[in-house]
């Protein structure tokens, strides 16, 4: 087998290896930079702790899991509890607007933020999500994905 | 790895485009990185919706930090770092809800991830330099690295050269593609060759 053969066969593996990525991961590549043009700041997960609820008393024998995230941007936190019943949060320091709950399959959901910086979805949501905060005051935050 | 890339021209025209808002050129830095991407979301064992969770967080962030990228030549290494950091995270968030099943995990037949990222460097490189050639080029290859490759008579045929002439293209076309700034500093070295 000659050097241009062995390169021919290279290349051809090559080019077959990169038509097994499904169409639909390339779309949603491509269709990323859609977010370049907003003003949108990206908060990262920077604390996630597993709680254990303390029962309510003579309600239920086992403890409701309860997780606690903290997402960071430059300037303020989301601080987000999940329980069995309900996502909720608070915008520290607080600023009111709107905020979507994105869940990696479904809807996204939308509920307002008041003016101490609390929001709530019911029921929580089950899988991955993220949360995307607007503030009144024109900022965009994205958090990263985390998963229930 | 992947420090050859450090001269890659075309790489550093897409990242510079794709900053001043340039589509296309983002386009294109998705379809040379996303086999890389998408391969190393199979080698953590991933499918399906976790492969697309993983990519929807790589792209979000590449196109965030395109302002601040200082080396485009490091773009396929912070690749790979956020890629695999991803995939752990994905990997973590599942494992608090379903557990990973065994067979899902890369075969033990896969070779270790340094040689098979080699090997992907390798690969990114060529397809690069082979979308640099001519259509002419391109069509020519494509029906002789078919597999099975197609029969000379059926080339001629399919775009119009005598028989006698794919031999001599084929060479000047394999010469291009050697030629690719990126990929000459790769096939010099036979560390990357691929398996």
């Amino acid at each position: 087998m000659t050097d241009d053969d062995r390169l021919l066969r290279e290349l051809g593996t090559a080019v077959r290896d990169a038509g097994q990525v499904p169409e639909s991961f390339l779309a949603a590549g491509r269709a990323a930079f859609a977010w370049r043009n907003v003003d949108l700041e990206l908060a990262e997960l920077t604390e996630l702790t597993e709680l254990t609820a303390p029962a309510p008393v003579a309600v239920r024998a086992e403890p409701a899991p309860l997780l606690s995230f903290t997402f960071a941007a430059r300037d303020l936190t989301i601080e987000v509890e999940a329980s069995g019943e309900a996502l909720m949060g608070q915008v520290v320091p607080a600023r009111p607007g709107r905020i979507e709950l994105r869940p990696a399959h479904g809807p996204t959901r939308d509920e307002p933020v008041d003016e101490v910086g609390w929001f709530a979805f019911r029921p929580p949501p089950s899988g991955m999500f993220r949360l995307y905060l607007h503030t009144t005051d024109g900022r965009q935050i994205l958090t990263e994905w985390v998963t229930l | 790895m992947i420090e050859a890339m450090r001269d890659d021209p075309t790489l550093v025209a897409l990242v510079t485009a794709a900053r001043g808002g340039d589509q296309d050129a983002w386009d294109q830095l998705v379809t040379r990185y996303a086999p890389l991407v998408w391969g190393i979301c199979r080698r953590h064992g991933l499918q399906g919706a976790d492969i697309d969770d993983v990519g929807a967080a790589l792209w979000l962030r590449l196109v965030e930090r395109l302002d601040t990228i200082r080396q485009p030549a490091a773009l396929p290494g912070w690749i790979v770092t956020t890629t695999r950091n991803e995939c752990l995270r994905t990997l973590r968030g599942k494992q608090r809800t379903i557990p990973v099943e065994p067979d899902e995990r890369r075969a033990d037949t896969d070779p270790p991830f340094d040689e098979w990222l080699l090997a992907q460097e390798r690969a990114t490189a060529l397809r690069a330099a082979f979308a640099g050639l001519s259509e002419r080029c391109r069509r020519l290859l494509t029906l002789l690295f078919a597999d099975p490759p197609t029969p000379y008579v059926e080339v001629s045929a399919t775009i119009g050269i005598a028989v006698g002439a794919i031999g001599p293209n084929r060479q000047r076309c394999l010469e291009r593609l050697r030629r690719d700034p990126a990929l000459a500093p790769l096939l010099d070295d036979p560390s990357t060759y691929r398996r």
